[in-house]
Parts: structure tokens; sequence; C-alpha cells
């Protein structure tokens, strides 16, 4: 069984001409002048509109996540954007991909946020823990050498809050709270389901693959995806058990149009920006001191990998960061990824960059309408 | 001026430092770059004085140390030093963080430090001041607002980055930034308890200062009881590293009017 999910980023879309030349990055120093408020409250609702949209198209979930401060994604609180989809939704599951721990200073927050969720939306959602990226330590003037600890820590305390009878006493070196209780507690038993949404430290898949936790590719190429879920399954085997195609998901950008030389022309100038201008991070940016250990510093290194903000529109597409096509080209690409990878798990995102809403909506419609139902029968 | 390396094992903690001179001893605290290796500043100093150059936890060749949470722990640390290398009571000088830790460690132990030398010292804020942020840049940008001559970079960067350069640089500014990362290269603490020093203090600054603007060496002047200034002319942030001669000769007729 493969689950669908539509998944968005919520981009500001309208950087100004001279972003090329001038700005070093659409994170941290780019200045929030060029957030336009008005235009802000027709974005949101649009975006809404449109997972609104995938639900009733026949999307199994909706995925939201948490970025600050930034051009690239405008969702700084996912867990209010759920709130706003859980109302106006009754059958998709909703994914929080995910709340970044360690950038919050109470982790029971979280966790009082997640069940309140979870109980109002009747069990639907699906709670993704990540860290955060680098420029969100800058961003949050959150110590990025204590990233792993808190990330760790905030996860035991949710997860304990969530499980275990309160009042209790939990004492960490980062979250300390003597009377943990929290009111709601999630409705999904024995929790709402823990994914973990990485680009994939081999500390962070094996700690996924060890809690039995779904992990969640984002954005890698299909080589790197490949050996990060290769990395997750010889994990779960040293932990004694087989993980299942439930346990591996894969996100990407996705555009779907009539045929292939369209869909390539139609995407291209938005797979630019998603890549040139959203994800323009410059490396200090993105790894602050500590925030990835030695050990990833150095395999980091050793790949000699390009970031994916430096690749052409082509490099991207043979890469397989991105998978643009016909309906037919993109169930086959989707059908061949599957069967490398074995994923139960796919989440689309479908508004990439700038694109504007009419192709947005035509590409989703199509997917739904002709990709899922092939993908699906061939997966049988 | 002959030099030696050595490791002292201090509570566990393996730490690199350099030792060189004669005379009383000196000891000098790096900057946030640096570590490790022995620079002209040091060798004129021996000439006077026996220095001791340690690198700090995660710096250089001394070992990361998960137990390094804040300045406490690194003054602490060094104070347990001090106790390994059995020196009682030593003048001491640092630069930029280490002229912090230097700080830190005369209000602490006001004992064990004779003569305290701050040059481009950070630990303190002053409102409407602005620093500047060596998180936020790449290195190469970061050096050369170190400098108020740009050709004298070239003493602190490698020739050619290797992965293990690369790592190094990495490990050395995680160590930082367990320090310094917020709050920002201070301690809200420190400002109000300069004023405990006992040592006589001198406080050297670079006229041209682009990272911690010259500001701040007027406010250490005026916070600590006694202590004097010396501006250098033509000259940023790391002094020792760009007027290593002068630097050093100032230094010394500070030290010496106390140890003569």
């Amino acid at each position: 069984m493969i689950e669908f999910f539509y998944f968005h980023l919520m981009p500001w879309p309208d950087l100004p001409d001279e972003f090329d030349r001038r700005h070093p990055s659409s994170w941290v120093t780019l200045s929030n002048r060029i957030y336009d408020p008005d235009r802000g409250h027709a974005l949101y609702n649009e975006y809404l509109d449109e997972m609104e949209l995938a639900e009733q198209l026949g999307f199994d979930g909706l995925g939201v996540n948490e970025h600050h401060q930034n051009a690239y994604g405008t969702m700084p609180s996912p867990n209010l954007m759920a709130a706003a989809l859980v109302r106006r939704t009754t059958r998709a599951k909703i994914a929080i991909l995910g709340n970044a721990l360690p950038l919050r200073d109470h982790p029971l927050r979280v966790a009082e946020e997640v069940a309140m969720l979870d109980v109002m939306s009747g069990g639907r959602i699906i709670s993704g823990f990540v860290r955060g990226i680098g420029c969100e330590y800058l961003s949050l003037g959150i110590n990025p050498t204590d990233s792993r600890e808190r990330f760790y820590e905030a996860h035991d305390l949710i997860l304990r809050a969530w499980t275990e009878e309160g009042p209790f006493c939990f004492e960490g070196a980062h979250y300390r709270v003597r009377y943990a209780n929290i009111w709601p507690r999630p409705l999904q038993k024995p929790h709402p389901p823990v994914w973990l949404p990485s680009q994939g430290s081999t500390e962070t898949i094996q700690w996924a693959a060890q809690r039995r936790y779904p992990f969640v590719s984002v954005f890698t190429s299909a080589a790197q995806t490949k050996r990060l879920v290769d990395e997750y399954k010889a994990a779960a085997e040293v932990a004694g058990y087989v993980a299942p195609p439930a346990q591996i998901g894969c996100a990407l950008p996705i555009y779907v149009a009539e045929n292939d030389r369209r869909a390539r022309t139609e995407a291209r100038p938005h797979i630019e920006w998603l890549f040139h201008r959203g994800l323009k991070i410059p490396a200090h940016f993105l790894l602050p001191p500590g925030y990835i250990t030695e050990a990833s510093l150095r395999k980091f290194i050793g790949t000699g990998l390009k970031h994916p903000s430096e690749l052409t529109f082509e490099e991207l597409e043979a890469g397989g960061y991105i998978v643009v096509g016909s309906p037919r080209t993109v169930s086959d690409r989707l059908s061949e990824i599957r069967s490398n990878l074995g994923f139960g798990i796919f989440i689309v995102a479908g508004r990439i960059g700038d694109m504007p809403r009419e192709k947005a909506l035509k590409s989703m419609e199509l997917f739904a309408r002709e990709v899922i139902p092939r993908v699906r029968n061939r997966a049988t | 001026m002959a030099y030696r390396s050595e490791f002292v094992s201090v509570g566990g903690t393996r730490t690199h430092l350099i030792r060189g001179g004669r005379g009383k001893p000196l000891l000098v605290l790096h900057p946030e770059f640096g570590a490790g290796r022995w620079f002209p500043y040091h060798d004129s100093l021996a000439a006077r004085f026996h220095v001791v150059a340690p690198d700090h936890p995660g710096f250089g060749r001394s070992s990361r140390s998960e137990w390094l949470r804040d300045i406490d722990d690194i003054v602490f640390h060094y104070v347990e030093l001090l106790d390994e290398l059995k020196l009682e009571r030593v003048l001491v000088a640092g630069t930029s963080v280490g002229g912090w830790i230097a700080a830190e460690l005369a209000i602490a132990r006001p004992d064990r430090v004779e003569r305290l030398v701050l040059t481009g010292a950070a630990g303190i804020k002053i409102d409407g001041v602005e620093r500047f942020d060596l998180f936020l840049h790449p290195i190469e940008e970061t050096l050369l607002h170190l400098f108020h001559d740009p050709a004298r970079i070239g003493a602190l960067l490698p020739a050619s980055p290797t992965q293990e350069t690369i790592v190094q640089a990495y490990r050395e500014a995680g160590s930082l930034a367990r320090l310094a990362w917020n709050p920002y290269l201070y301690n809200p603490k420190l400002d109000f308890r300069l004023r405990r020093i006992r040592a006589p203090t001198l406080v050297v600054w670079g006229e041209n200062d682009r990272f911690l603007p010259v500001d701040y060496a007027h406010a250490f002047v005026a916070r600590i009881p006694g202590a004097t200034l010396q501006l250098i002319r033509d000259c940023g942030h790391l002094v020792p590293f760009e007027k290593s001669s002068e630097f050093a000769q100032r230094v010394s007729e500070f030290l010496e009017n106390e140890a003569s």
C-alpha cells in the first residue's frame, strides 16, 4: 500500500528582481521588508484552499512543516496550519513534517498542541519531529551545539507526556518540569505516529530505525535517497526487524502536465526558484557550528556533492531531485523509485516556488486523477 | 627562542600547551583563531617571560570536552591547569575570547593572577555598539574584519584547505559556539563583576578594530579599577598578530613594571 500526501511549503514567491545579484540567501538576512501582509493574506488562503482541494481529489494526507524567517516557506508554526486544516477537512491525515523540537523553549507546548490537534481531528495527526535547518539556529538564537541533545531530550519528554499518566517529573539537561501532566492527552493510541523527515545523518537514521519511526527523505537525489533508505533498512535489521514500506517515505517536488515537454517548460522557472532562490543558503548558514557531527561533516565533504542550489534544472531532473513529466512519465518514475526503495509513503511538493495557482492546480489534479491510480495499481 | 609542545591531563581533558622562555610565568590565552601554534608574539614575550600558551578545550590540539558549556567551565579548567603545572601565581594575557577568559579568571581567582593584560577582549556588551558576528559570515570574511591590513590574514588561513583543516575549523567553531553563541561573545554578569578585578590591568586595543570597536576598550578601562589603556595605531582586532613587536614591547613593559 502507498499513501500519498500533498505537501506545502507556503513559499513567499515575490522576491525582488535584484535578489540573485544582491542577496546571499533567502534566509536569515533577507529583510522581511519585502513581506507584504496583504499579499500574505491572499496567499495563505490560496495555499490552504489547495490543501483542502487535495483531500477532495483523493490524497490520503496533507503535509505542513516548520520554517522560520525566510522566503522558502512562510510557515513558522505548522501546528497553526494543521489546526486550520483540521476543521476544514474530514478524512485526510494531517502530517506535521515536523515540529522543530530544539527550536522550542518548551517541548510540552509541542506535546500539548499535537495532542489538541489529535483530539480535535479525531486522530488524524501524524507528528513529525525535526531539528530545524541550520539557518534557524541563527534566526532564533538557539545554540546549534545543543541541537541534537535538545532534540532527543524534547522527544523523550513529549513521548512520556503522551503515554504516561501524569503528573510526572522530568529533569533533563535542557528541559525541566516537575509536574508534567498534559491536558488533553492524544486520541491515537499509544500516541500519534512519529515520523522523521530528514536529509539523513547516520545518527538520526539509526535512532529512527531503532524506534520504528518512519523515515522520510526530503528533497534528496535518487542516489542519496537510496543510500539513506538502505542505511535505515540496515539499522532496522540490526534492531531485529525488517523495515516495512509503511516506514519508508520520500518527499519530492513533482510537476505533471499534458506531456513531458510541456511539463518541463512549465515547471522549469519554479523549480529554479525553489532550488536557486528558496534554497540559496551558504554553507555557514546551513551548517552552523556543532549542528552536525564531525563524522557527518567528513562524510559530507567526502562525497564532494554539490549543494542542490548549485544544480541546473537538467541536473536536478537527471539526479532525481525532482520528477517532472506527463502522467505516464511521472507514474513510471515513481514506480521505479518505489521498486528501488520500497516506500509506502509518498509526499508530493506540488506548489513549487513561485508557481502560479493555475499550474499548481492542474498538476495536482493530473497527479490525483492519473498518477495515483497508476502507481497504486502497479504497486499491488 | 626555543619552545616545546606538551600535553597535560586536566581532570581527564587532554590539554595541549606550548612553553618557551624563562622568567616569570605568563599564561597566554589565544583568541578565536590560531590555537596550537607558536607565533612571533609568543617568541618576543618569551624573551622576558616563561610563556605558557595552552589551547582552549576543543581548540588546537586540546581535546573537545562535553563538559564545556559556558565560560565558567573554561575558567575552572584553567585554574586546574595552573594547579597541574604548579603555577601558584601567574601573569595573564588574553586576546579576544582569550581576554574574556583572562578577565573571568582574574575575578574568580584574584589570588592566582598577578597582572592582567586584556587585548581586544570579548566578554561584555555595550548597548548600541555593533560587534561583528563571526557566526554569520564565512571565515575569510571574518578574518578580513579582524585585521586592519588585509594582507595579514594569511598568517591565520591554511594555504589550501584539506578535509582535516575544515573539520578542525568546524570543531573550533563548535567549541567557540558553546561559549559564545548566545549571548554572543559575552557574559551578562561580567560587566558588573569587572570592578572586582584586583590585578593591575593593561587594556590593549587596535584603534581600527572592526570586530569589537574601541568603545569596548574604554568600557573595560572604566570598569576595572586602575586599569590603563594602550591604543595601537593602524591596527585591527588581533593586535598580537598584526603588530606583534609593538604588542610584545608594550605588554612586556607593563608586566615588568611589577616584575622588576
